[in-house]
């Protein structure tokens, strides 16, 4: 059964299979962040926007991510482009409610200190709350991309490409070694996402900020 | 030298003004404590001279430019700020968080080193220990010495405080005002420091500025003055049913003018000369005679109730709403 | 006044292609109401199963903190693998095999992770002094957890079971593909047949469920801790 299922790997769909998967990944990923980002720093003084946001990010998260695919469907149709407006929607969500509270929840002392002496509002922000906000905004894109691995797999459905063939393969050939390359595959492309996204995670963490976890007991 | 001039605040939408007319001078090189309850305004004051909250009337002056002849930020970077929350940048190091104003004024990075490692030793933090440290390694004391190194970084003349040692105990902030009030003897700079603490104020005011609710202005004065010659029930009040007793606190007991102590005082109390008036009287009620010896430099004085009347200059001021004393 | 945004939802709502009212009408009781009632009863099932064995070991965990990174790493691991592979495998074993057992089963594992974390959360915010004062009085330890560390560490249990039902609703749809039912049915035979009608009906009323158990559970979760109500979402 190993060597069969190895065997899959060997074949050829499965890099182009793999290359669209990461493809459809990273894309809808990126035009997430260039989204999600851009609007999380636009409301961070307003508590208006970061409420409107904030709930528009919870509401999001609560869509299951098959309903967004095949909603689009009969809109834009089977294919690639359906499935990466899909999955870029998807994946909006948790950056834009981390990146927004997490610039929010930078301490109001710190921010009036930056402030007082003399710190201009763009100098406040890219050097006390971005640095600082860093770390939140990073843990909400590692969820988003593991999310977004995970729902890439949903393509398949909507004639979108990726591992996610594999599987539907392997359940329609009744061949239980496509299904379970297909499966670990996928399996351990998002392990490697949230093993990847953790270490820039805590790469863009400052320094001084791991030694205040660390004595908070986090 | 800053100056406040009919300078008044009202939030739009509100028909009250927090900060209502308010009028006084801080002389050069003096530190003025702004005192007074929850919502006088004391806060929005001070904060009023860094531009933090616009004025809505009249101007402050400083050196006789009023403070909107520049932008906000470039009048913050002159002027030192230190707030109770101290607010240290958790993600630089103290080096780092000492260095901002500088750094923005553009120094070169040799110098800023030089100033760091100066404000440190000012401070009473060991350089080479705590340069390369973070914030969250540092003590509550700790942090609030470098909030106070890092407002002086640039060497502004002029010092904005905000209860910066409130967020300590009280046997820490007793030193950090001890210590603080070393520096200032050598640096002079001019400074608004708020409080809510009278006793505060009392010790690191040149002069007071006592404030009501509604941003009013009670009193202006020495500390000495406002205590003897309270203007109004409501300063008298403040200040605390004890102000005769806060005043023996101002003098050291051996600075007083005493008769010398003759013979026969081998059984009366020694009390040593650095002690306050109002420690020293707690004293000599305490040992049960009516006379004390005071040991200082020089000839040793006898410490009478009699003498300490006399310091108070007879009768204590009882209070008039006029600001006229009887005695 | 015509609002352009209505009018395209309107042309949107009568394109004759698009939504089949008709059908809709004729075949609710038939294909719909089965596919929500399938929906409710595998994500119904699914939490309280999670919750079952989530809840104890969680108590265990916080209490024997060594147990709890063995536990955090094999249920983040399950939590990791995508939904339609872990369906893929679930059905693979031959003791399982299509239907509503293998989707019930990834359901119930991917929601441990997070009523686990949450569990362990809960009861660490409970305050020390709070049980010192308790076990001072002279309850027992079992008394403890369930008259007072339980009902304090509630609102973060519940804001972990809200998450982990919303999540349920949400994969549940996927299992429609290996047999198990619920509104994904609709969907997939809607893909299948390229009747849109079935594909909006099961889409809609699947983010409509999830979305109503979120607030529905939220409010709750407000309702527990009313020192938090005041603030923002």
């Amino acid at each position: 059964m190993i060597s069969d299922i190895l065997g899959v790997f060997a074949r050829p769909e499965f890099p182009t299979l793999l290359r669209q998967h990461i493809v459809l990944s990273v894309v809808a990923l990126l035009i997430a962040i260039v989204i999600a980002l851009p609007v999380a720093l636009l409301i961070r003084n307003t508590r208006v926007g970061a409420a409107i946001a904030i709930n528009i990010g919870n509401v999001g998260r609560a869509v299951p991510s098959l309903a967004i695919l095949a909603l689009l469907l009969p809109f834009l149709g089977i294919g690639f482009w359906t499935a990466l407006v899909a999955l870029a929607v998807l994946a909006i969500p948790p950056i834009l409610i981390n990146a927004s509270t997490g610039l929010r929840e930078v301490d109001k002392g710190i921010i009036d200190a930056a402030r007082g002496m003399g710190l201009s509002g763009s100098q406040i922000l890219a050097r006390i709350q971005l640095p600082i906000a860093a770390p939140v905004i990073f843990a909400g894109i590692k969820t988003s991309a593991v999310q977004t691995v995970a729902s890439a797999t949903l393509a398949t459905f909507i004639g979108g490409g990726g591992l996610g063939d594999l599987i539907v393969l392997g359940l329609q050939r009744r061949g239980p070694e496509i299904l379970l390359a297909g499966a670990f595959s996928v399996a351990v492309l998002a392990i490697i996402t949230e093993v990847g996204f953790g270490f820039l995670e805590s790469a863009f963490t400052p320094k001084g900020l791991k030694i205040a976890q660390k004595r908070r007991g986090k | 030298m800053i100056e406040f001039s009919h300078v008044s605040k009202t939030y739009p939408g509100s028909n009250d003004p927090v900060v209502n007319d308010l009028s006084f001078e801080v002389p050069e090189g003096e530190i003025c404590v702004l005192v007074g309850p929850s919502g006088c305004g004391k806060t929005t004051s001070m904060r009023m001279v860094n531009r933090l909250i616009e004025i809505t009337e009249g101007e402050i002056l400083i050196d006789g430019e009023p403070n909107t002849s520049m932008s906000g930020t470039q009048l913050r970077r002159k002027i030192g700020y230190a707030i109770q929350q101290i607010g240290l940048f958790p993600h630089r190091t103290i080096a780092d968080n000492i260095g901002t104003v500088p750094n923005l004024l553009g120094w070169d990075k040799n110098r800023i080193k030089g100033r760091v490692d100066e404000l440190l030793d000012l401070v009473g933090l060991a350089p080479d220990d705590y340069r390369d440290r973070y914030p969250a390694e540092l003590s509550g004391g700790q942090q609030q010495r470098v909030g106070v190194a890092r407002a002086l970084a640039a060497d502004p003349p002029i010092m904005l405080m905000d209860e910066p040692f409130g967020a300590v105990d009280p046997i820490t902030r007793d030193r950090l005002q001890d210590e603080f009030l070393n520096i200032q003897d050598d640096i002079r700079k001019t400074i608004v420091f708020v409080t809510h603490d009278i006793d505060e104020a009392i010790k690191m005011g040149n002069k007071i500025a006592i404030l009501k609710q509604g941003g009013v202005l009670a009193q202006y004065d020495t500390p000495e003055n406002i205590l003897a010659r309270p203007n109004s029930e409501f300063v008298s009040s403040f200040v605390g049913g004890d102000r005769v007793l806060k005043r023996l606190s101002l003098t050291r007991v051996g600075e007083m003018d005493l008769e010398p102590a003759n013979g026969g005082t081998d059984d009366l109390l020694r009390i040593s000369g650095g002690l306050s008036v109002k420690d020293a009287l707690s004293e000599l009620i305490g040992s049960g005679h009516s006379r004390a010896v005071v040991e200082g430099e020089g000839e040793n004085g006898l410490l009478t109730f009699a003498a300490i009347e006399n310091l108070m200059g007879g009768a204590s001021g009882q209070v008039t709403n006029d600001g006229e004393t009887s005695a | 006044m015509s609002n352009p945004a209505l009018l395209l939802l309107q042309d949107v709502l009568e394109e004759p292609k698009l939504i089949d009212w008709e059908w809709l009408r004729e075949n609710f009781w038939e294909d719909i109401v089965p596919a929500f009632q399938g929906h409710i009863f595998l994500s119904f099932i699914s939490v309280a199963v999670a919750l079952l064995i989530a809840l104890p070991i969680g108590i265990l965990s916080a209490r024997y903190r060594k147990v709890y990174p063995p536990v955090t790493f094999v249920t983040g691991i399950l939590y990791s693998i995508p939904s339609l592979a872990l369906f893929a495998i679930l059905i693979s074993i031959p003791a399982v095999g299509l239907g509503p057992t293998p989707v019930i089963i990834a359901l119930v594992a991917y929601s441990l992770l997070i009523l686990i974390r949450n569990t362990v959360a809960g009861l660490d915010s409970v305050p020390p002094e709070t049980i010192d004062a308790a076990r001072g009085m002279g309850l027992t330890n079992r008394q403890i957890l369930f008259r007072v560390e339980l009902p304090l560490a509630l609102p973060i249990i519940v804001a972990g079971v809200r998450i982990a039902t919303v999540t349920i609703i949400g994969i549940a749809t996927i299992g429609a593909y290996i047999s198990g039912g619920g509104l994904g049915a609709l969907i997939f035979d809607g893909i299948n047949r390229q009747f849109p009608t079935m594909i909006i009906a099961g889409a809609v009323l699947a983010t409509a469920m999830a979305i109503i158990a979120d607030l529905l559970l939220l409010g709750l979760e407000r309702y527990l801790r009313p020192w938090a109500r005041a603030r923002k979402a």
